[in-house]
C-alpha cells in the first residue's frame, strides 16, 4: 500500500505539532492543569472577546459596532461556562443579549437608519486621549485588588456551585451589594427619564 | 463534567435529529395550516399537487430552493446575509433541554429553562437585523414592532414559567415533569390555569403569530421585517419561525401539560401528542381571531397581562410558604 501524502503538507503539520509541542514545554510549569478541551475553549473565547471589542471601537457602522458587542458577550458567555457557572452565563445571554443589546439597537434604529451612520467619522486624537486615559480608573481599582488577592484562591479548578444556592447567597449574605447594584439601575433610569424628559406642556415646534 | 466521545456522539446524534425534526415539522406544519386555513375559511386549500395536496408543501420548498437570491440596493451585505442565518441556528440550541422521553434529552442540564430563555433572545436579535440590513422602510418598521412586541411579551411569559418553578423549585426541565402526575389533573394546567394562560397568550405573542403578527402584518408593512428577503434567506426565516413555534409548544407540554407523562403509558409519544395539540392551537386562532392594533397589543400585556402574571406569582409564592 502505498500513501500519496504531499511531503510539503507533512512538514508543515510536523513544524506545527513541534511549535505547539515547545510553546507548551515552555509555559507548562506556569499553566494550570486542564483538559486540552479547555484551553481550546478558552482560545476560542478570549479570540471572540477580542475580536468583538476591537469590531465594536472600530467598526464605522454602529449595527455592526453592536454586532461587535454581542460577539463579545457571547466570549464572556463562554467564559462563564468555563468557570463552571452555567447559570451565570446563561443570564449573560439573556440579558445581555436578549434585552440590553436589543434595546441598543432599537435606540439606534429610532435615530436613523443609514448604513453610513454618524459616527462614521474618526475621532479626534484628543478624545483617544481621553480614551486611554479612562482605562486608568478601573486599572487603579482592580490592579491593587488583583494584586492583594489573586493568590489566594483555594482550588484552581473552578468548583461547581447550584443555582440554589447562588439565589441563597444573593438574598442572605450578598443581599446588600445585590440592592446596591439596583440602586446603580435605578440612578441611571432616573437619570435618562430627567434627562430625556421634557415637561407635560408642548414645546414650541411642536405640533397641536 | 468528563469529557468522552460518547458525549459528543450523543449531542452530534441529537442536534441532527432536531434538524430533522424541524424540517419535518415545517413541511407537515406547511400542509397542515393550510389545510385548516382552508377548513375555517369554508375553501379547499390546496389539493392539485399530489393526494389531497399533500405534496404542496415539497413543491414550495424546492421553489423556494430554486429561487434567487436577491439583495436590495444599499444593503448592508454581511448583515443581510447574518440575520436568517442567526434566525435558525441558535433555535437548534433550544431544543436540547426538553425532555421528549423519561430517557430522550439530549443535554440534561440543571438551568434547562435558563437557557431556553437566554438563547430565544437571539431570535428577536435577527429580526431587527433582517429589518435594518433590507434597507427598507416596511422592514424597519417590522423590525421596530418585533422589538416592542417580543421585549413586552418575554416579562409575563417568564413570569408565567417562574410560577411553575416556583411549585417545582427547579429550573430543570424533566424534573418539571418529574413534578407532574400522569392523569390530567395532576398537571399544573389545574393548580396554575391562570399562568397557562398567560403563556398561551405570550407564546403566541412571541412568535410572531397571527392576532399578534404585527411585525410582519401584510396589510400594512408587505411582509414585515423579512419584505427582501427571496429563497433561502425566507426559508430560514420561515423555518425559524415554525422551529420557535414547535419549541413554544414543547415548552407548553412540558411545564404545563405533564410532558411525557400521560394516561396508561409514559412516554414521547405523549409529548408530541401535546405539542402538536397546542401547535394546532396556535394555526386555529391564527384563522379565527382579526388582527390587533398595536396600541392594543402593547395595552394587553403592560396592563392586564403583566399585572395579572405578577399578582399569581405572588399568590403562588403565598400559598406555597403557607401549605409547605
Amino acid at each position: 500500500m502505498e500513501q500519496h501524502v504531499n511531503p510539503i503538507i507533512d512538514a508543515v503539520l510536523g513544524y506545527i505539532a513541534g511549535f505547539i509541542q515547545y510553546l507548551a514545554g515552555l509555559l507548562g510549569p506556569y499553566l494550570p492543569e486542564a483538559h486540552w478541551a479547555a484551553y481550546l475553549a478558552f482560545a476560542l473565547y478570549v479570540t471572540a472577546i477580542i475580536l468583538g471589542g476591537l469590531l465594536a471601537i472600530l467598526a464605522r457602522n454602529l449595527v455592526r459596532a453592536m454586532m461587535g458587542l454581542v460577539l463579545t458577550f457571547l466570549g464572556v458567555a463562554g467564559m462563564y461556562l468555563l468557570l463552571a457557572s452555567p447559570f451565570l452565563a446563561f443570564m449573560q445571554l439573556l440579558i445581555y443579549v436578549g434585552a440590553i443589546c436589543v434595546l441598543v439597537f432599537f435606540a439606534i434604529m429610532l435615530t436613523h437608519n443609514s448604513s453610513e451612520g454618524e459616527e462614521s467619522k474618526l475621532p479626534p486624537l484628543s478624545a483617544l486621549g481621553y480614551g486611554l486615559l479612562s482605562l486608568i480608573a478601573p486599572l487603579a481599582v482592580a490592579g491593587p485588588l488583583i494584586i492583594l488577592h489573586g493568590s489566594k484562591l483555594k482550588s484552581k479548578v473552578p468548583v461547581d456551585t447550584p443555582t440554589g444556592d447562588l439565589g441563597k447567597g444573593l438574598l442572605t449574605e450578598y443581599v446588600l451589594p445585590f440592592e446596591l447594584i439596583s440602586i446603580v439601575l435605578l440612578v441611571a433610569m432616573a437619570g435618562a427619564v430627567f434627562l430625556a424628559f421634557r415637561g407635560f406642556a408642548p414645546l414650541k415646534g411642536d405640533k397641536e | 463534567m468528563e469529557l468522552s466521545l460518547l458525549y459528543f456522539v450523543k449531542i452530534l446524534v441529537a442536534v441532527l435529529a432536531i434538524i430533522a425534526l424541524m424540517v419535518g415539522n415545517a413541511i407537515v406544519m406547511v400542509y397542515v395550516e393550510r389545510k385548516a386555513a382552508g377548513f375555517i375559511q369554508r375553501r379547499p386549500g390546496p389539493y392539485e399537487v399530489g393526494p389531497w395536496g399533500t405534496l404542496q408543501a415539497i413543491v414550495d420548498s424546492m421553489k423556494l430552493l430554486a429561487k434567487q437570491i436577491f439583495v436590495p440596493a444599499n444593503a448592508d451585505y454581511i448583515l443581510f446575509f447574518l440575520a436568517p442565518i442567526l434566525a435558525f441556528f441558535p433555535v437548534l440550541l433550544l431544543f436540547l433541554p426538553i425532555p421528549f422521553g423519561p430517557y430522550l434529552t439530549s443535554w440534561e442540564t440543571p438551568d434547562g429553562i435558563i437557557l431556553i430563555l437566554a438563547f430565544a433572545g437571539f431570535g428577536v436579535l435577527s429580526n431587527l437585523l433582517g429589518g435594518w440590513a433590507s434597507n427598507n422602510k416596511y422592514g424597519v418598521l417590522g423590525a421596530a414592532r418585533a422589538v416592542s412586541q417580543s421585549i413586552a411579551y418575554e416579562i409575563p411569559l417568564i413570569l408565567a414559567l417562574l410560577a411553575v418553578i416556583y411549585q417545582a423549585g427547579t429550573l430543570n426541565l424533566s424534573e418539571i415533569v418529574e413534578a407532574q402526575g400522569s392523569w390530567p389533573w395532576q398537571w399544573n394546567l389545574v393548580c396554575q390555569p391562570l399562568a397557562f394562560f398567560i403563556y398561551l397568550v405570550s407564546l403566541v405573542a412571541e412568535t410572531n403569530r397571527a392576532p399578534f403578527d404585527l411585525p410582519e402584518a401584510e396589510s400594512e408593512l408587505t411582509a414585515g421585517f423579512h419584505t427582501e428577503y427571496s429563497g433561502m434567506g425566507f426559508a430560514l426565516f420561515f423555518l425559524a419561525e415554525y422551529a420557535n413555534m414547535l419549541l413554544v409548544s414543547f415548552v407548553c407540554a412540558t411545564f404545563f401539560l405533564g410532558g411525557y407523562k400521560g394516561p396508561i403509558l409514559d412516554g414521547f409519544w405523549w409529548t408530541f401528542i401535546k405539542a402538536y395539540l397546542v401547535m394546532f392551537f396556535i394555526v386555529w386562532i391564527r384563522w379565527t381571531f382579526p388582527r390587533v392594533r398595536f396600541d392594543q397589543l402593547l395595552n394587553i400585556n403592560w396592563k392586564w397581562l403583566l399585572p395579572l402574571s405578577l399578582l399569581n406569582l405572588w399568590v403562588t409564592a403565598i400559598v406555597i410558604k403557607v401549605i409547605g
